[in-house]
């Protein structure tokens, strides 16, 4: 640091000088080197817990297809024989056998693939419908009304009515279940992202824009978006544990996916009848189920903290 | 007050209208075969078949069918069960069933209230200590985990470790009851703790609270005066939709269970296409969740007189 005495006694000529213009230079006062997602992924990497259990979440992704490589039935060709029934988790059977005596291992790890991409699908699935119809309720306010019509209209009846309308008059299959729980499950991303746009919509640069010509979904999807991600990525973590929760909810009524398609929800609602007496035939899926869901559930709240702009410097 | 009273009530009642219409067209929609007891199925003749549809005016016009129903409606006839139990009125059918999910409820609600809040106002009073990360890891794992597992690990562990019998009977009410009501109550123990923890940190911040610290209120003083009555007031907000909606029962645990309450019921008469059944039970779900919101809200304006609700149908 220069002291004020430094200064003392000399010429304005001594202390100032004439620069060049250095177009490099210029650059490298003006350049930041912020990045918005560099931040949120530093952010996010700061957390221990979600970033163990984002490890291993995706280690058991990898090890869902290893395991069924490495198996020593395919889930296709599975063939009931009641006197092998009930075995204990061994050499050949690594996870034993279930009530019919079928392999127990490729079971459990084909289920985790199914429950895993529903549940993906429909976060993903859920966040698109919901984000555009949340956009549009916020921001267009002649629509406002209609929109909260038809939400009371959803929101007043318990899901499950309406999944199981569904699961009986259209059908049960893999399909079906994605499309009518993304279906049921867009209203409550559409209704944050609208109390988000309420709040974003009149500020002055928006103003401006339209002022401006800007078109809607320009002003929607550059100025106002951009402000949602925390949120929206939030409620996507949230719906995967949802998902899954809702998916072995109409499992066990019998309305969730057919036999060809199991998921963690049908293996454990199959065994509610022996698992008393073999533990080990609900041990399994409960606990990798559990394991998805916790790690979305820490990941997602992780990761909405290290997406708020506000938290970043 | 009474102008934005008569609104919601209008209001709520298109919705169930609107509700009931969509389940009825839907109803419609299905093959006519369900109309009639598997017993009728196997003995009729086509032409007995056609006769008894008509004779129920089933072959009208989709419109009229729809009229017709409305007035039925005016009149509170909601009907007879044609499958679960033939030739029931339907209101029977669910007022025998309604008193299990009832006492279930109710005193499900009761554990987990007292729990729930107590645990919200531990936690807030030792706030980052032992007892606040335990309920946070708690609360974390009951809404992460789906209720089937949980369940499950209730079911193994009281009848395994703790002797109660996994499955409800009529005959031993009392200890059968014990495992439904504590897998009932331990999402909403954690929910009750959940938003008690956080109203009552929300409180702590305030600056009438620091005032009272100044003033050399002790600690307890200020938390149980002060704290804890102001977060109060939002809870009060949860409990009658939550007591309502015990009537309906919760699905999953009835079946899991096999309680013979409003839980299966409707998942049993969709089942079985028992149209008049489901039509009364979406509209009575549909009642009775609308009704709780608005005596929530009512009651959280009773608890704190400064909180007027708005005409404004979208700001919950």
């Amino acid at each position: 640091m220069a002291k004020a005495s430094d200064f003392a006694g000399k010429k304005d000529d001594e202390l100032f000088y004439v620069v060049d213009y250095s177009p490099e230079e210029a650059e490298r006062i003006g350049y930041s080197n912020y990045s918005y997602w560099g931040s949120v992924l530093k952010n996010f990497s700061k957390n221990k817990a979600a970033v163990f259990f984002l490890v291993l979440f995706l280690a058991l992704v990898i090890f869902s297809f290893i395991a069924l490589a490495i198996a020593k039935y395919d889930y296709a060709t599975l063939v009931t024989d009641s006197s092998l029934a009930f075995k204990k988790p061994n050499g050949e059977y690594w996870f034993g056998t279930d009530n019919l005596g079928r392999d127990y291992w490729c079971q459990v790890w084909y289920a985790t693939q199914v429950s895993i991409r529903l549940a993906l699908i429909v976060a993903v699935g859920e966040s698109i419908v919901g984000v555009i119809f949340g956009l549009v309720w916020g921001y267009v306010r002649s629509l406002d009304r209609l929109f909260t019509e038809i939400y009371n209209l959803f929101d007043s009846i318990p899901y499950i009515i309406y999944m199981t309308l569904i699961a009986l008059i259209v059908g049960q299959s893999f399909t079906i279940m994605a499309i009518s729980m993304v279906a049921i499950g867009w209203l409550p991303m559409a209704r944050r992202v609208r109390n988000m746009v309420f709040m974003y919509r009149d500020r002055e640069y928006n103003l401006a824009s339209r002022c401006l010509g800007t078109p809607l979904w320009r002003v929607l999807s550059k100025n106002i978006l951009p402000y949602l991600v925390s949120v929206i990525i939030l409620r996507m973590a949230q719906s995967i544990p949802a998902t899954i929760n809702l998916e072995s909810t109409l499992s066990y009524l019998g309305l969730g996916l057919g036999i060809e398609t199991p998921s963690l929800g049908l293996l454990l609602s199959k065994v509610r009848g022996f698992f008393l007496d073999y533990p080990y035939l609900l041990i399994f899926p409960a606990s990798i189920v559990s394991i998805i869901s916790i790690a979305f559930y820490i990941m997602g709240n992780a990761f909405s903290d290290a997406a708020d702009p506000r938290n970043h410097v | 007050m009474l102008k934005y009273t008569a609104k919601r009530l209008l209001q709520s009642l298109i919705t169930i209208l609107i509700a009931v219409t969509v389940t009825f067209l839907l109803m419609r929609m299905l093959p006519t075969d369900y109309y009639f007891t598997e017993d009728q199925l196997m003995k009729f003749t086509p032409e007995q078949k056609e006769a008894a549809l008509e004779a129920a005016g089933l072959l009208d016009p989709i419109g009229e069918q729809l009229i017709r129903f409305y007035g039925q409606l005016l009149h509170l006839d909601f009907g007879t069960s044609r499958r679960i139990q033939s030739g029931i009125a339907v209101t029977r059918v669910i007022g025998s069933k309604m008193g299990v999910s009832l006492r279930l409820g109710v005193i499900s609600i009761g554990i987990s209230l007292v729990a729930g809040l107590l645990l919200g106002i531990a936690q807030a009073s030792f706030k980052d200590k032992v007892i606040d990360w335990i309920g946070t890891v708690y609360t974390v794992i009951v809404n992460a985990v789906p209720s089937l597992v949980i369940y499950s690990l209730v079911l193994v562990f009281g009848s395994k470790y703790l002797g109660f019998p996994s499955l409800y009977s009529s005959r031993n009410v009392g200890m059968s009851s014990v495992l439904p009501i504590v897998s009932l109550s331990l999402a909403s123990i954690a929910s009750y703790a959940l938003w008690m923890r956080r109203y009552m940190v929300d409180e702590m911040t305030r600056d009438y609270i620091k005032l009272a610290k100044v003033k050399g209120l002790s600690y307890s003083q200020i938390m149980f005066r002060h704290v804890l009555r102001n977060a109060l007031v939002p809870m009060v907000q949860f409990i009658p939709q939550a007591l309502l909606l015990t009537i309906s029962g919760s699905l999953l645990v009835e079946q899991f269970y096999s309680v013979p309450g409003m839980g299966p019921l409707l998942t049993d008469a969709i089942k079985r296409y028992d149209t008049s059944v489901v039509q009364t039970l979406v509209m009575f779900y549909a009642a009775l969740s609308i009704v709780g919101i608005f005596l929530g809200d009512l009651l959280m304006m009773i608890a704190d007189p400064r909180i007027t609700i708005s005409g404004k149908g979208g700001s919950r």
